[in-house]
């Protein structure tokens, strides 16, 4: 069983139109403070080994190279993490030239994440994106020339007035890229959104279901031809390429959240941490405790968390083994109705190795999942 | 409040009767009914202007917002007239609306006389005319009020003489009062002792009264508000209600002051109100005759038990709700003779009632005092009337729901309600109207000018046309001046079919309507539509179809569920998306199987809830 650690990094330059992520804007000056109170806290779980290490945002790459080189060198040390260890960071593109990823790359950071979004000058206004495509192609050309070999694009689909037209051109415009690994988000209308209050409002047509699931076929059938592996239900790799720290939530495996806003779970209890940077800081300058609440997970609902995550996993399932390790018996003896139910409906397979989504059951997936999860008066 | 009944068997019997009047109002909604009596008993001292709560004699709060009277009720004022003599008025209230024709017709009789007010600016409208019909039938004295004198655009005249084309009276001669402004009272009160007739009635006879209302006190029983024809009743006298067979003594006995004041007695000619101690209003029927079961007289002609002409299906929206729904419709029931309901159980909607009522508007009564007064959520089912079936061995069944319409095989013939109306309406509306009239299949039958500018339109008309919202069409293709009334005619043949919904090649049995065939198809259409809107996607294709038999006549598809996922999880926040599950598993509990189609409650709520 891995161990992954998650460190959040709660600002961006802008804010997106269809974000309800935990980010800021204008907090510059918390950058300094921010990042020390990550190394105290860092410091704190010297001698916990865990084996992959993320950057999250908000917009990690607005850090200075050398604020990431001393969070890295802190988590190598507290974590133990092994000298091959999948160090990713999201990056907006239009924050980074060759200079500051040649720094990344050699202060350890092996994986960049990209949030692309999309090659249609229309709809990166729409999301609010501060950067064009070209910047999007020559990021992604100087993270080559920096050496990285594992390079993520981000890209949203679904969007007010996109066309099946308009997403072949941006995936046509992605592939030619070359990214190692692809993840596919189907947009979703966050209340309190921008984006949201506008399709309220109908000043923008709903984004339409169907639709939708037309772009995600087209996205699986043109990523399939062009060699990408579809592991997860949005994410699409190179043979090889996935991603380790996401494969860790996946499987239901532990993580170490860190930094403002982040979860983490420990097997046995999921806890979060306060959502404001100055709040965050404060309190580790306070030697305060910065989690802000947590929720014990009873056996039945990691056996349910196990299923609703695994299921993501399209090659890989819930593997059969690695829950019988964790439960003390096969899936069968915990889920028979819901597998029969599945496997009747079509929607899920039930193999030797492991129980996973049909093609059909992949876009209506939450359909299945939920079958899984425990009855909330049972937990309760 | 003094009070000059007299002691029964007094020489002064004669004399007391000519002293009593019995008198009710005859008015279109709106027209001023209310506030005229309000009025009378503010004027006669009965009610204090300090203590007149508006409007007094409509004591639900229901009746207050609509506007209209639904219970009768009967108040005795004591008016010292210029004649120098004191009388006895005893206002009876009439129901203002046409489900309750027949109890308009029981208060009629209990009278003598009536006031016929009419609004100075609307002139007379078909429900009044109606009632005034009623009240001629019944052998009332009419005395024409026009209300309203001081609004601007007032018309007494024109009104006058359209009142004197009807009656054959001098327009010259009518009373035109503003009740609002308290202007002409004292002359309706003067007109009313000169005119109106005293009562007749022999206190000697065996006791014969006329139960012309009623309502349920928990401690009291049933009170049955009384019009004494002949003979006399006192706390001794053993009752028989002549049609139910009902024997009982009375608890007490009095007069509405209009609060009840127990006098211990009523005689011959008087209004008043018995209590009984009966349990139930189906015991002491409105139209039955009450007897001295000691003494029993002939009863009193006219009666007939009120029958439901509408029905529809009463569900809780929260299925645990079910016994409060029976205990409430057990209640209004006390109070509601004509109410009927028994037990029903619908695949898609649970357990329920099937509810009878007089019409559509004792309907909209029934459902607003299920949820205001019992706080209940309920759905109701379109409204059907009750058919005839005719089967090939000649026996006539009645059917007020499409399940129980007999197998084609075994029918021989369908029979269908029909209704006389009467619509009054400004000339320039008749185009429209008889649009609306023939489009609902209505039959023209004679049309005549009131004046220069109303007219009368007379039809028969199929009831289960009457009762799909046509009023409100009605209303609103005349810019609300058209008025309706309505009455049973005779049962004729009709080719009616029943129209059955399936989803997915399952009958939605709570859909499914009995309909003539030429509109079968339109009404399929429309449903399928509605409920093609109303449900979610399924993870497959679902067709919905409206069928005749086995014949498909309308379908749309509602197209599967292609998308379902959940969006990007940050910073590894899996209990935000195992949250977002678990409330999709919790609403899908609340969701009904059909066949393999998953329904939740709330979109047959919709589906029934929406118009047609």
């Amino acid at each position: 069983m891995n161990t992954g650690v998650y460190l959040h990094i709660p600002f961006c330059s802008a804010r997106c139109t269809y974000c309800d992520f935990n980010t800021y804007v204008g907090l510059e000056a918390l950058f300094a403070p921010y990042v020390r109170a990550l190394l105290a806290e860092i410091a704190q779980y010297d001698g916990f080994p865990a084996q992959t290490l993320f950057f999250g945002g908000g917009t990690p790459s607005l850090l200075s190279p050398e604020q990431i080189g001393a969070l890295i060198e802190a988590a190598r040390s507290a974590f133990q993490l092994p000298p091959e260890a999948e160090i990713t960071l999201e990056c907006n593109p239009g924050t980074v030239n060759l200079g500051y990823l040649r720094a990344l790359r050699a202060c350890g950071v092996n994986r960049l994440s990209f949030g692309a979004q999309s090659a249609i000058p229309a709809e990166l206004s729409l999301l609010g994106r501060d950067h064009n495509w070209h910047t999007v192609v020559q990021a992604v050309q100087n993270a080559r020339e920096a050496g990285f070999e594992h390079v993520n694009l981000d890209l949203i689909f679904g969007l007010p007035h996109q066309s099946l037209c308009d997403w072949e051109h941006t995936l046509h415009a992605v592939l030619r890229l070359e990214p190692d690994h692809l993840s596919l988000y189907a947009l979703t209308l966050e209340p309190g959104t921008p984006l949201h209050q506008q399709v309220r409002r109908g000043q923008l047509p709903s984004p339409d279901p169907d639709l939708t699931a037309d772009m995600y076929e087209m996205a699986e059938a043109l990523l399939g031809e062009a060699g990408f592996e579809h592991y997860e239900i949005s994410n699409w790799c190179r043979p090889g390429k996935a991603c380790q720290h996401n494969l860790i939530y996946w499987r239901n495996e532990p993580y170490v959240g860190l930094g403002a806003g982040a979860h983490g779970f420990d097997l046995r209890r999921r806890y979060w941490r306060v959502r404001h940077p100055a709040e965050y800081v404060a309190r580790v300058e306070r030697g305060q405790t910065t989690e802000a609440g947590d929720e014990p997970i009873s056996e039945p609902l990691a056996r349910g968390e196990t299923m609703m995550l695994g299921l993501r996993l399209l090659q890989e399932g819930v593997s059969q083994d690695r829950f019988r390790a964790r439960f003390g018996a096969p899936i069968e003896a915990f889920f028979a109705a819901e597998l029969a139910e599945g496997t009747r409906r079509g929607l899920i397979e039930v193999t030797e190795q492991c129980v996973r989504l049909t093609p059909r059951g992949r876009f209506v997936s939450n359909q299945v999942m939920q079958w899984f999860i425990p009855d909330v008066a049972a937990v309760a | 409040m003094s009070s000059i009944t007299v002691q029964p068997d007094s020489p002064s019997v004669r004399d007391a009767l000519s002293r009593i009047r019995n008198f009710c109002i005859i008015a279109h909604v709106d027209h001023g009914k209310s506030t005229l009596a309000d009025r009378l008993l503010e004027l006669t001292g009965t009610v204090s202007k300090r203590d007149m709560q508006e409007q007094l004699l409509d004591s639900m709060e229901l009746e207050r917002e609509k506007g209209v009277t639904i219970k009768a009720s009967a108040v005795r004022m004591i008016y010292q007239a210029k004649d120098g003599n004191q009388y006895e008025l005893n206002l009876i209230d009439t129901p203002g609306h046409v489900d309750f024709a027949y109890e308009v017709s029981r208060a009629l009789n209990a009278c003598e006389g009536a006031l016929l007010v009419v609004d100075a600016s609307q002139g007379i409208e078909a429900q009044t005319l109606a009632n005034l019909y009623l009240a001629l039938e019944a052998g009332l004295h009419i005395i024409p009020v026009i209300n309203k004198i001081d609004l601007p655009h007032a018309r007494p005249d024109e009104v006058a003489q359209e009142i004197g084309n009807l009656l054959g009276d001098d327009p010259q001669h009518m009373l035109r009062i503003s009740a609002k402004e308290g202007i002409g009272i004292e002359a309706v009160l003067e007109r009313i002792i000169q005119e109106v007739p005293s009562p007749k009635g022999d206190s000697e006879a065996p006791l014969q009264a006329l139960i012309f209302d009623s309502h349920y006190d928990s401690y009291k029983g049933v009170i049955a508000y009384v019009r004494i024809m002949n003979g006399v009743v006192g706390l001794k006298t053993k009752l028989r209600m002549a049609a139910t067979g009902a024997i009982t003594e009375p608890v007490e006995i009095g007069v509405f002051t209009p609060r009840m004041t127990p006098t211990g007695h009523l005689s011959a000619g008087e209004v008043g109100y018995i209590a009984t101690g009966l349990k139930s209003v189906r015991e002491c029927r409105v139209g039955d005759t009450m007897l001295d079961a000691a003494r029993p007289a002939e009863p009193l002609k006219g009666y007939k038990p009120a029958k439901p002409m509408v029905f529809a299906s009463i569900f809780p929206t929260h299925a645990e709700d079910y016994p409060l729904l029976r205990d409430a419709l057990e209640k209004l029931q006390l109070n509601d003779a004509s109410l009927t309901f028994e037990p029903e159980n619908s695949s898609a909607l649970g357990f329920g009632f099937r509810v009878g009522f007089l019409g559509l508007f004792h309907m909209e009564i029934v459902q607003e005092r299920l949820e205001r007064e019992y706080n209940l959520d309920v759905v109701i089912t379109a409204p059907s009337v009750e058919y005839e079936a005719v089967l090939t061995n000649g026996e006539v069944i009645k059917v007020d729901r499409p399940a129980d319409m007999p197998d084609p095989s075994r029918l021989r013939e369908m029979r269908e309600p029909w209704m006389k109306i009467e619509i009054f309406t400004p000339a320039e509306y008749i185009g429209p109207i008889m649009e609306l009239v023939t489009k609902r299949r209505g039959i023209s039958e004679s049309m005549e000018y009131l004046d220069a500018h109303r007219v009368v339109l007379k039809y028969a008309m199929p009831l289960a046309e009457l009762i799909v919202d046509f009023y409100d069409r009605l209303k609103s293709i005349s810019k609300g001046y058209a008025s309706l009334d309505y009455q049973f005619d005779s049962y004729r043949p009709g080719d009616l079919v029943k129209l059955d919904i399936l989803i997915n090649g399952d009958p939605l049995d709570s859909m499914a309507m009995i309909t003539h065939r030429d509109e079968a198809q339109r009404r399929g259409a429309v449903l399928c539509k509605k409920i093609k809107d109303a449900i979610p996607r399924q993870l497959f294709e679902v067709p919905i179809q409206a069928a005749i038999g086995g014949k498909i006549i309308a379908r749309e598809t509602k197209p599967a569920l292609r998308k379902d996922v959940l969006a990007k999880c940050y910073g590894g926040d899996v209990t935000r998306k195992r949250k977002l599950l678990e409330k999709q598993k919790e609403g899908k509990k609340r969701m009904k199987m059909f066949g393999t189609v998953e329904i939740p409650q709330e979109a047959f709520m919709a589906m029934l809830r929406l118009e047609d």
